[in-house]
């Protein structure tokens, strides 16, 4: 029962991810395999404002900002120019790609290569149906419940919600209906640039300890995830994210903790091979 | 000489080896467009293959200290042949996810967790290969006889090191300049369409990525020869996009820019950060060196996409000295030079090889019951229509009635969703598209759907059917082979160009073309891939009417001499002219069908055109 409260952490914060990924493919066809990189950047900078003394729960606002305006500079300064150019998809991937390295070394060259952790308490430990969860690991699932809320509130009842889901639908005929589709895809990385930030900072927080290269192999995970749900999906990422969250802290119990990522490995790689579009979609028109 | 020699020596063997590996990259990426994300693991697993095959069993020896399997204690070259078939080898399950019609970028993420995969696993399952801490003290070859330490031992090696390079290199190219490199690269341009033309997509992904591979994996085993280790560090995911850095700063699909490359690359960098004195935390230079690889390829994808040695252009129609016209983008001067071309005189019956005329208006392609639905929406539903041997039918509908969906289930690039469609007799409903254009049915696209890198003429000539050098092992047997039989296909592919009145863009790239230039290459494209039944979406938009009206001529005359053709056209002018019977299509159902005549006195048809 305790690994499923520990897969019930990792998979709120691996929901929050995936969302904010799995968004950015929608409206712009990118993945950004960059979003590692952002994740950790936005850890860190958590983590200095939590150095001058700041709790973490308000200095996660700064990497909340750090990372919605880097997705917002990386998609305005850099693939969107690509993209104009007409150029094959995997072109702006291998950027992506690039920009991973230069995000992920380029922080690890300013702060070195050291673990740092957060000055926060675990706070008390909480038997919840079975489980033990610390104070902290409550708010993390407190304000992942939130966010995931708020998303949803956001694509279902809101003008900007529906016109997300209409560019990611459709870009031309968004366009043609009088949506704005540019300032659509801007906000888009802002909210989801916005996501990163946090997940970063909770994922950070959730680690304990942490360094400039942790985040490099989280894009597998979150790749399993959105590819599990239907690449594009929110909902999907949801699912895909409960779903590989419990499903490797759970095998962890069972086998070598080593290898709990397989599982993730194997569903990404049956998914590509069997249904790229998703568990419950089907391939779309065009 | 003493220590400079030796370090001339190490440069000679880590040159050799990044060439290889790049000239790998290159045929399977610049070539090909098979992005493996996941390259590094066929470089490794030779490597490991190499070591286990030329080590002692593990309990034998070395106190035991190290776990691996096999330990065959082969001698030189057959751990280096083992290499090169393990890396081979490793390319065949990657097929189930390059082979199909997988998105490109989908394909290469799965490599690259693939790649990340493996080294978790080999880093973790410890009685393979040793774990984290990686295989040591592999022999190297020769030296029971020749002290390896020695500086002509190290130069020897470097020496058949280059020899291999150079062996890689003579390969790659004949592969890459033959036929076959043609349809490779018509695949990396637009695999949808290539598919269309006959080409076998998972056949050809599946023969260059095991030659990559076995390259890949022969580079692994020189360098473990050389270093006498191998550990799991050596070869994490991020090593590939050092060397895909490598080639797209050189040159990706020019195999001389893969070379310049892999010693700007990671012989550069290694080398030149060898001097750089320590500052800062110890991984700031290792930090900085990563930074600037991504940098690298960012500007160069930015700056110069095409790397310092671009891919050559093939002058193929033998006018080296004519400078390549400036490709017009005007419509009005290239409909201006169109007329001028002589397709009334063109006799596509020999050019096409076409044969004795059978015209005998039997059903040669019919559907029955034939739907598809994206989604839950249905697009087309329960179309059952015969088309006759020997014909030009038409179809015509107003927008979204579903012609060109239908066109395309015909020719096999969509799947039905229901239903069945029969070709001469055969029921080809579950046959790939690219064996249907095989049996001679070939369809073209109402987008643009050149292949941009590939000249005028290579277009042409890549559609030609059967080919000798349009084999992977036709490919090998090189130029004496396929170059008589090449010269003539080109011949045939001229003047068919020259009937057109684009024989000045010969030489030309085709995505340089203006939109109506490029509809007549498609159109010529699929009249040389030697159709039985010829599919055509569109093919008059945006060609001068005068043109079209001598095409139509000329359709006319093929289906004369036996050749059946199926053509969506908005134009009802051209229907009215040529098309006999046409089909009207609305709401992705038959509405009605007979000659133009006949459709024009139905009610519900007029209605339904001018209501769409």
């Amino acid at each position: 029962m305790s690994s499923f409260g520990f897969g019930l952490i990792t998979a709120a914060v691996l929901a929050i991810a995936t969302v904010g990924f799995t968004m950015q493919f929608a409206v712009t066809n990118v993945l950004n395999l960059a979003y590692g990189s952002i994740m950790i950047n936005s850890a860190f900078v958590t983590y200095y404002v939590n150095q001058h003394g700041v709790t973490p729960w308000v200095a996660l606002i700064g990497g909340v900002a750090t990372g919605a305006i880097a997705s917002w500079l990386l998609n305005r300064f850099v693939y969107t120019p690509f993209q104009r150019r007409n150029l094959a998809p995997i072109t702006v991937v291998i950027v992506s790609l690039g920009i991973d390295l230069m995000g992920t070394f380029g922080l690890q060259a300013i702060v070195g290569g050291g673990y740092v952790s957060f000055s926060q308490s675990q706070g008390h430990e909480y038997h919840i149906l079975g489980m033990f969860l610390s104070g902290l690991q409550l708010i993390i699932l407190g304000i992942c419940a939130v966010v995931l809320v708020g998303i949803h509130w956001l694509l279902r009842y809101t003008r900007l919600g529906k016109a997300m889901r209409a560019t990611s639908a459709n870009k031309n005929l968004a366009r043609n209906s009088g949506i704005k589709t540019q300032f659509i895809i801007s906000t888009t990385w802002l909210i989801s640039g916005a996501l990163c930030g946090l997940a970063g900072t909770v994922f950070a927080m959730n680690a304990g300890v942490f360094e400039a290269t942790s985040a490099q192999l989280y894009i597998v995970l979150l790749l399993s995830a959105m590819f599990l749900g239907g690449p594009g999906e929110p909902y999907g990422a949801m699912f895909g994210a409960l779903t590989i969250g419990l499903s490797t802290e759970i095998s962890a119990a069972y086998i070598n903790p080593q290898y709990k990522e397989v599982i993730a490995f194997v569903v990404l790689l049956g998914m590509l091979t069997f249904r790229p579009f998703g568990i419950f979609g089907s391939e779309k028109t065009n | 000489m003493g220590a400079y020699g030796f370090y001339i020596a190490i440069v000679l063997v880590y040159a050799a080896v990044d060439a290889m590996a790049c000239l790998g990259l290159s045929i399977e990426f610049g070539v090909a467009g098979i992005s493996n994300f996941g390259f590094i693991i066929f470089q490794s697993i030779g490597a490991y293959a190499a070591a286990v095959l030329s080590m002692p069993p593990a309990s034998s020896s070395n106190g035991g200290f190290q776990k691996y399997v096999l330990g065959w204690h082969l001698p030189w070259p057959f751990p280096w042949i083992g290499a090169a078939i393990a890396g081979g080898l490793l390319a065949i399950p990657f097929v189930f996810i390059v082979g199909k019609r997988l998105r490109g970028d989908f394909a290469a993420v799965g490599l690259l967790v693939s790649a990340v995969l493996l080294n978790l696993l080999v880093t973790n399952y410890v009685p393979l290969l040793n774990g984290d801490a990686g295989i040591s003290l592999v022999p190297a070859p020769f030296q029971s006889y020749w002290n390896p330490q020695s500086l002509g031992y190290q130069f020897a090696y470097g020496g058949v090191s280059l020899l291999l390079a150079a062996l890689v290199y003579f390969v790659v190219n004949r592969v890459t300049e033959s036929p076959y490199g043609r349809s490779l690269r018509a695949m990396r341009d637009n695999d949808i369409v290539a598919d269309s033309l006959g080409k076998d997509l998972r056949m050809q992904r599946t023969s260059i990525l095991i030659l990559g591979g076995a390259i890949a994996g022969l580079s692994g085993a020189i360098l473990v020869g050389f270093i006498t280790l191998w550990a799991p560090g050596a070869w994490g995911y991020a090593e590939t996009i050092v060397l895909f850095a490598a080639i797209i700063i050189g040159g990706a699909g020019n195999h001389k820019g893969a070379i310049l490359g892999a010693i700007l690359v990671p012989v550069g960098f290694e080398e030149i950060t060898r001097y750089l004195p320590p500052v800062g935390n110890p991984e700031l230079i290792p930090a900085l060196q990563w930074v600037a690889i991504g940098l690298l390829i960012v500007l160069f994808l930015w700056f110069r996409p095409d790397g310092i040695l671009p891919e050559k252009r093939r002058i193929l129609s033998g006018n080296k000295n004519a400078p390549p016209p400036a490709p017009t983008k005007a419509d009005d001067e290239s409909d201006a030079l169109i007329k001028i071309g002589n397709i009334d005189e063109l006799n596509f019956r020999e050019l096409l090889r076409l044969g004795e005329p059978v015209n005998d208006h039997r059903v040669i392609l019919s559907t029955k019951g034939l739907t598809k639905s994206f989604n839950g929406v249905t697009v087309v539903s329960d179309v059952s229509i015969d088309i006759l041997q020997g014909r030009l039918t038409g179809m015509i509908g107003p927008n979204g009635a579903g012609k060109s969906t239908t066109l395309a289930m015909l020719a096999g690039t969509l799947p039905s969703s229901g239903g069945q469609i029969f070709y001469e007799g055969n029921d080809i409903t579950s046959l790939s598209s690219h064996k249907r254009a095989q049996a001679g049915l070939v369809r073209t696209f109402q987008l643009a759907s050149e292949f941009k890198k590939l000249t005028v003429l290579e277009n042409l000539v890549c559609a030609i059917p059967g080919q000798s050098g349009d084999t992977f092992f036709g490919s090998l047997r090189g130029k004496r082979m396929w170059g008589a039989e090449d010269r003539e296909n080109i011949e045939r592919a001229k003047e068919v160009l020259s009937g057109f009145g684009l024989s000045q863009y010969a030489d030309a790239y085709a995505g340089g073309l203006s939109g109506g230039q490029r509809r007549l290459v498609e159109i010529m494209r699929a009249l040389l891939a030697q159709p039985k039944v010829l599919l055509l979406d569109e093919p008059m938009a945006g060609v001068h009417p005068n043109l079209a009206h001598k095409i139509g001529n000329q359709l006319t005359k093929l289906c004369e001499g036996g050749m059946t053709i199926v053509m969506v056209e908005h134009e009802l002018s051209i229907m009215d002219a040529f098309c006999d019977p046409v089909i009207v299509l609305a709401e992705g159902q038959v509405l009605a069908q007979g000659t133009m005549a006949e459709l024009r006195q139905k009610e519900e048809v007029v209605e339904a055109y001018l209501v769409g």
